[in-house]
Formats: C-alpha cells, structure tokens, sequence
C-alpha cells in the first residue's frame, strides 16, 4: 500500500508545485537549447555534525574544511524518460576523513566510479543495492578501486569498517540529471520537449517532483524547497 | 490432715515465680520491642536496598546503553536499512530486493538479540515504527507498532506498555553519517520472571504496576489478589496485604511502570521473635537451674542443722536422758540460739523431772515404811528386798532402766498389805484357809491402788505378779514359766529370801546358808532358777559363813 500512496502524494504536490511554476516561469531568453534552470533551496539548517558513535574518530581530526553545502547533495533529474544512449563517465568518490566525498554523485549508465582512499586507514566500499551489489574489500590510503554502474537506479555505497558512513551513487540512462552548485543553482539543457517531470533529490530530504511543460527555445524557471514537508 | 510443704519445696517455688515472672516481663518488653525495631529495620533494609539498587540500575542502564551503541553500529544492518528505505522511497522495490534486504536486517537483528541475550530486539524505522523485532517476546511488538519512547535521540530509555504486555526499552539511533535512518531497541518485558530477578537482587518481594495495574509479582498469589485495584497505596511505608504488614517501597518509576519492592515484617517480626524466644529459653534454663541450685543451698543451710537438731531432740528422747545437749550448728545465729535455748529447757525440765521423781520415790518409800512399820517384824523388809532385787538384776545384766524399774516396784511389792487388818498379819500360829486366801489377795489389792499413780505404769507387773510361780501353783493368777516378767520372778526369789532371813512372831530368823539351800530347793518349782542362780552368786561368800556380817546388815548398809 506505502508505494501506492506515495504516488499519490507525490502527485498532489506536483500539481500544487505546478500551479506555481505556471505562475512563476519567465519568459524565454532567446536561447536555442530548450532547459530548466533553477534553485534548489534547503528551508532548514542542516549541521554536518560527527556523529555521536560508540567508536569515535581515532587517527582522523575533524573537520577541517568547511561543510559542502547540503546543496551538492541533492541531484535534480528528468524523470520518466525513455533510455538514451549516454557517453560513460568518470567520476572519483574519495574516502577522506571517514566520509565519502562527494557523498552524492550522479553519472551515466556504463560509468566507472573510482573510490580513492585518501585517509591513513583502511576503508570498505560496499553495496547492498539492487542495481548494483558489490564489495571491493577493505584496502588501505593511495589504492583506489572503482566500479562500473551498467544499470540505471539509486546505489547506496557504504563502508564495512565505519558504519556511520555512506554514499550515493544515481546511475541515469540520460544525460538529463545535474548536481546543484554550491549556490544551489543548477540547469538542465537539451530536454526533449513536451510535459515532463522534474525531480529534486536529497538523501535525507526526501525527493519532490514538479510537471514542467518544455518547450522548443525557452528555459523554464523552477525553484526547489527542501525538505518536502511531511503530509 | 495436709503436711506443710517441706522448707526446700517453699524456696524452691519462690524463686521459680520470681525468675518465670522477670522472664515473663523480658520477653513482653522484648517482642513488643523486637516488632517495633524489625518495622524500623525492614524499612530501612528496603530504603537501602533502593539506594543501592538504583545506583547499581543506572549504572547497568548506561552500561546497557553503551553496549546497545555499540551494537547499533554495525555496518551490516545499518546498510541493509538504508538501502531498504532509500529504494523504497525512489522506486517501489522489487519483492525479491525487499525480502532480501529485509532478510539481512532481519538477520543482523537475530545476531543482536543473540548477542544481548534480550527478550526482544528491534529495529523501528525513523518515524519509530516497528520494522523488524526478534526474540521470544517479538510478538508483543508487531511490524508497524510505534514505540513512542524512540525519540530520536542518540540513546534513549523508558517503559512502553503495549497490548502485549508491558517493557522497559533502551534503545540507541542508527546513525548514518549525520542522519538517523532509525533505531536499535532492546525491550525487557516486566514478567514474573524479570520480577523475580529483581527479586533476588533486592532481597525482597517485587511488585510491577503499570498504569496503575499489577502484572507482576513475586508475592503469594492471595496477598497479589489483596493487593490488585489499589496499588497506589503501595506508596505508604506499610501495608497490610492478606492480613500481614508490609513494608513497601518504590524501586523505580518510569513511564507508566512502576516498581516497587516488599518485606514482611510479620515474617522478620516471628523470626527475630523466635530468635528472642530462643535466646531467653537458654537464659531461662540457665537461671532455673541456678535458682534451683542456690535455694536448695540455701534451704539446705537452714534445714540440715534443723535437721540435725531434731535427730539430736530425737535422740534424747529416746534415751530419756539429757545427757547429750544440743552442740551449736555454727550455720546460723539463730539455729545456735534455739539449741541453746532448747538445751537451757532441757536443762530445766530434767531438774523438774527429777525433782517430781525424787518427791515420788520419796513419798512411795515413806508408803512402804509406813506399811513395814505395822509389824516390827517386817520392819526394813520392802526396804531389804528392793535392795537384794537390784543386787539379783545388776548380777543377771539387766539394764539401768530395768534395774530403775525393779529397784522401785520392789519397795513398793507388798504395798497391798496395807488392806489387810492387823489380826491376819500380826497373827501368830497358822492362818485359816479364809485367812489365807485375803492374804493371797494382796498383790492384786497393791496393783488396783498403785494404777492410780500413772508414773508407777512400769512397776505394776512386779507388784501384782510378785507371788507368781513357775510351775504354776502361784498365786493370784497360776501364771507359768515366762508368762511371769523377769522382774516379778526377780522380787518373789527376793521376798522368799528375806522372809526367810528375817524372824518372825511364829518363828525364828534361818542362817543364810539354810534359806540358800531352801531356795535351791524350789528352784524350777516355786522359783525361777536362773533368779536363784544369780542370788548366790551375788551374795559375798562372806555373807554365807557364820563369822561374817549378816546380809541384813549388808543390806541396810547398801541401801545407804
């Protein structure tokens, strides 16, 4: 029953999102490409705090840089498309101070997604997920190992060693898919015209899908609010 | 009629009511006191009993906590949840993927329970719901149930009830990266038999009440049942539950739960009251048989030279002499002072005694003179007699007793003469057979005027007897050999002999070697020839030869 009305709520939000980007959609910029561009805004404060963990943080220090902004972790895709053929991709996930940095990528089907270990022990890259299950064993700082992702959908990359850490990998049949910048501010080009659906993900926000109509020539404007609110 | 109790007997009860009512005393104070101070200390014991036991609670709960921390982070199950949960949220999962990763949560989750030895392990999703449970008590917590104490917190603890009974939960949140994806729960169901370890932590009984309803208890069934529908009142101090006391005290409270812990002081009360009881028990024999031993002591001072003087007064009685005077008893100035008073009475009585005595005698003898006064020829007989009987019996061994009593009965011996007229006795030629027969009447005649005088009891026999012969042909009653006292035979072998030595109106006195002969005549016959025997041994050979003294003069001057 829980996906059913999922469905259901993602659909009612999507029409009250639609309202709004009706409302708020400017006029085109004379540009050729058809596109989406927007904001993606995070509506609460989010600390990136260590977690309070009955093993705590041995040889790594804390935190020394700056938190990415949440905002790199969300990915905003075109959703219900029909496969394309898409250019492989390279895409590194360092393991640097028991975290995976960048904690959300997302690449093409037939991408290779390298794991380099940057910090002074041993970590374990594994997945329990239906696109891809994998273990590349434990392996200490300097070796990288990668995978290749053959098949679209959402992986979740953990480690074996630090339960507290985890990463996600979306492996997209389409190009149409973009990570935010750290302002936020992302845009999808080239889409194919028509009505379609746009989706805004966070790991821990939950996802939000909004109907867009594309058309030939203009950029749509639409913003995104996260986290979505609970019904 | 009753005999007073003996002296030992009396002090001997005295001081067994003394002791019993000084036990009695003790043991009242000591039981009324002995409840008051188990109330105290049953109290107390439950006061500390919490102290302690919540100190060591909390300090198993954080260790609890830690380890459930610890268990939380296993990387396993933390990476099946999410997994779970994210797939399920981008696109409606597989069957196959769903079961599987729900397969390895629940899994990792057995292990867990495994681990913690917990009557149910669960692991409830972000919104605290039941994903996965495990363990013997899973059942009370169905997929779905929302466990309000999964706060969100790192760790958290508390008491859920649930349609499935009632739990103490701790739990601690699946933390990825910087997100809760759910929790790790580890529930105690509050049984009877986490009631009864509780129970033998405490020492106590155990009672477990949720939302006011008992559901657990170490307590007898009957005293639980006295006990449902009012457990607040387990608040108070005490309580009287199936008519006994107890003290109750509350262990811990937590949520809706509240445990709380009982003694019986009732119990504590009979056992510290038995205690008592035994302890007085050996007290009490060992003062019984102290106060036993020092009042039969103590009776035995007073009663042993009681004792003593009364053998001693027993003795002298017997003897019916004064001779031995009560000695002192040296056990106590008193009993000293009765002997010597008793002994100074004695004294006096014996004086007075033989003062009467000495008067008797006196008037008696002054009887028998008067008696041989009335013929100068029996002048100094009664006298002569009694001398030569004492002279017979001292020769036969008799007693001094015997020879008291035969000295007197012979001065006394023809004392009934007194009823003949002076014609019989004076009369010279011989008597007529009616003459004779008064003459014969004179023992019987002495004894009926002698029983007047009880203190003569002794000397009846020789006066009335004192004519009797052995073969029978005496007089006045024909007696026989030893039918006849020896004392009686005694004075008639006497009363022959001086008869028979002294001169009458119809004849002249006879030598003594006459009457001698005279008297071996009629031994065995007239005399008892043992008397006769002992007559002439006793007389002086020189009384028998014609030169010497004659026995009269002897005599005379024996008496003396």
């Amino acid at each position: 029953m829980r996906p059913v009305y999922r469905t259901l709520r993602v659909l009612l939000l999507a029409a009250v999102a639609a309202g709004l980007l009706v409302v708020s959609s400017s006029a085109p910029h004379g540009q050729e490409a058809s596109g989406i561009r927007g904001r993606v805004q995070i509506g609460i404060p989010i600390a990136t705090r260590r977690p309070t963990t009955a093993y705590p943080t041995r040889s790594v220090p804390s935190a020394r840089l700056a938190p990415e902004s949440e905002r790199r972790n969300v990915v905003v895709y075109l959703r219900n498309t029909q496969p394309q053929t898409v250019a492989p991709m390279r895409v590194a996930i360092r393991q640097r101070d028991e975290s995976f940095t960048p904690r959300v990528v997302a690449v093409t089907v037939g991408s290779d997604v390298e794991f380099p270990n940057d910090d002074p022990i041993y970590h374990n890259v594994f997945s329990l997920s239906r696109v891809k299950n994998f273990n590349l064993g434990r392996y200490p700082r300097g070796e990288t190992r990668r995978v290749r992702f053959d098949r679209p959908g959402v992986v979740k990359v953990f480690c074996e060693i630090h339960s507290h850490m985890s990463a996600t990998v979306m492996v997209f049949d389409h190009p149409w898919f973009t990570v935010p910048n750290d302002a936020g501010a992302f845009e999808l080009t080239g889409l194919p015209s028509g009505d379609r659906q746009v989706t805004a993900w966070h790991e821990r926000l939950g996802d939000t899908t909004v109907n867009v109509r594309v058309e030939l020539g203009r950029t749509v404007q639409t913003d995104f609010i996260l986290p979505v609110p609970e019904p | 009629m009753r005999r007073p109790p003996r002296l030992v007997a009396r002090t001997l009860a005295v001081t067994f009511v003394t002791v019993a009512i000084i036990l009695s005393i003790v043991f009242i104070v000591l039981t009324v006191d002995a409840r008051d101070r188990v109330r105290t200390s049953e109290v107390e014991k439950l006061r500390v009993a919490e102290r302690v036991f919540t100190a060591l609670e909390a300090r198993r709960q954080q260790e609890q906590l830690a380890s459930i921390a610890t268990l939380a982070e296993n990387p396993t199950l933390k990476a099946a949840l999410d997994t779970y949960f994210t797939e399920s949220r981008f696109t409606s999962p597989a069957a196959d993927q769903e079961s599987s990763l729900r397969g390895t949560v629940v899994l990792e989750a057995e292990k867990l329970a495994a681990l913690t030895n917990a009557n149910l392990l669960a692991i409830l999703d972000s919104t605290g719901r039941v994903f996965v449970s495990t363990g013997p008590a899973a059942a009370g917590w169905p997929a779905g149930q929302v466990i309000t104490i999964a706060t969100g917190a790192s760790t958290f603890q508390g008491v859920i009830a649930l349609p499935g009974g009632a739990f103490r939960v701790s739990g601690a949140a699946l933390r990825l990266q910087d997100r809760d994806i759910g929790s790790l729960a580890v529930g105690t169901s509050l049984d009877d038999r986490y009631a009864r370890e509780l129970s033998s932590l405490a020492s106590a009984h155990v009672v477990i009440v949720v939302d006011g309803a008992v559901v657990a208890s170490t307590l007898p069934d009957n005293v639980t049942a006295d006990l449902a529908g009012d457990a607040p009142s387990l608040l108070a101090e005490t309580r009287t539950l199936g008519g006994e006391e107890y003290a109750s005290r509350l262990l811990i409270e937590s949520g809706p739960a509240q445990i709380f812990t009982l003694a019986s002081i009732d119990l504590a009360a009979r056992a510290a009251t038995r205690d008592a009881l035994m302890a007085l028990g050996s007290v009490a024999l060992g003062a019984f048989v102290l106060a036993a031993i020092g009042s039969f002591w103590l009776a035995r001072t007073l009663t042993d030279p009681i004792d003593t003087l009364v053998r001693n007064i027993e003795i002298m009685t017997a003897a019916h002499s004064p001779v031995n005077l009560l000695k002192p008893t040296g056990k106590s100035r008193e009993l000293d002072m009765l002997a010597a008073a008793f002994n100074t009475l004695v004294q006096g009585l014996t004086a007075a005694e033989a003062e009467t005595r000495a008067a008797y005698v006196g008037a008696i003898r002054a009887l028998a003179a008067a008696l041989d006064a009335r013929d100068s020829y029996t002048a100094g007989h009664s006298d002569r007699v009694s001398a030569l009987s004492v002279i017979i019996g001292r020769q036969m061994r008799l007693s001094d007793v015997d020879l008291e009593v035969l000295r007197l009965g012979a001065l006394l011996h023809d004392i009934g003469k007194i009823g003949l007229n002076d014609e019989i006795l004076g009369k010279r030629g011989a008597l007529t057979a009616e003459e004779f027969e008064q003459i014969k009447r004179h023992p019987v005649v002495g004894a009926r005027i002698l029983r007047q005088v009880p203190f003569l009891e002794p000397h009846l026999p020789i006066v009335e007897l004192h004519h009797e012969s052995p073969d029978g042909r005496g007089y006045p009653f024909g007696l026989r050999g030893d039918a006849i006292p020896l004392a009686a035979r005694i004075v008639h072998v006497a009363d022959a002999y001086d008869a028979m030595t002294s001169a009458r109106a119809y004849r002249p006195a006879r030598d003594t070697s006459e009457a001698c002969v005279e008297l071996q005549r009629f031994a065995g016959t007239q005399f008892d020839p043992a008397c006769v025997e002992a007559l002439l041994q006793a007389i002086p050979p020189s009384a028998l030869s014609s030169s010497g003294p004659p026995l009269h003069e002897l005599l005379d001057r024996q008496l003396v």
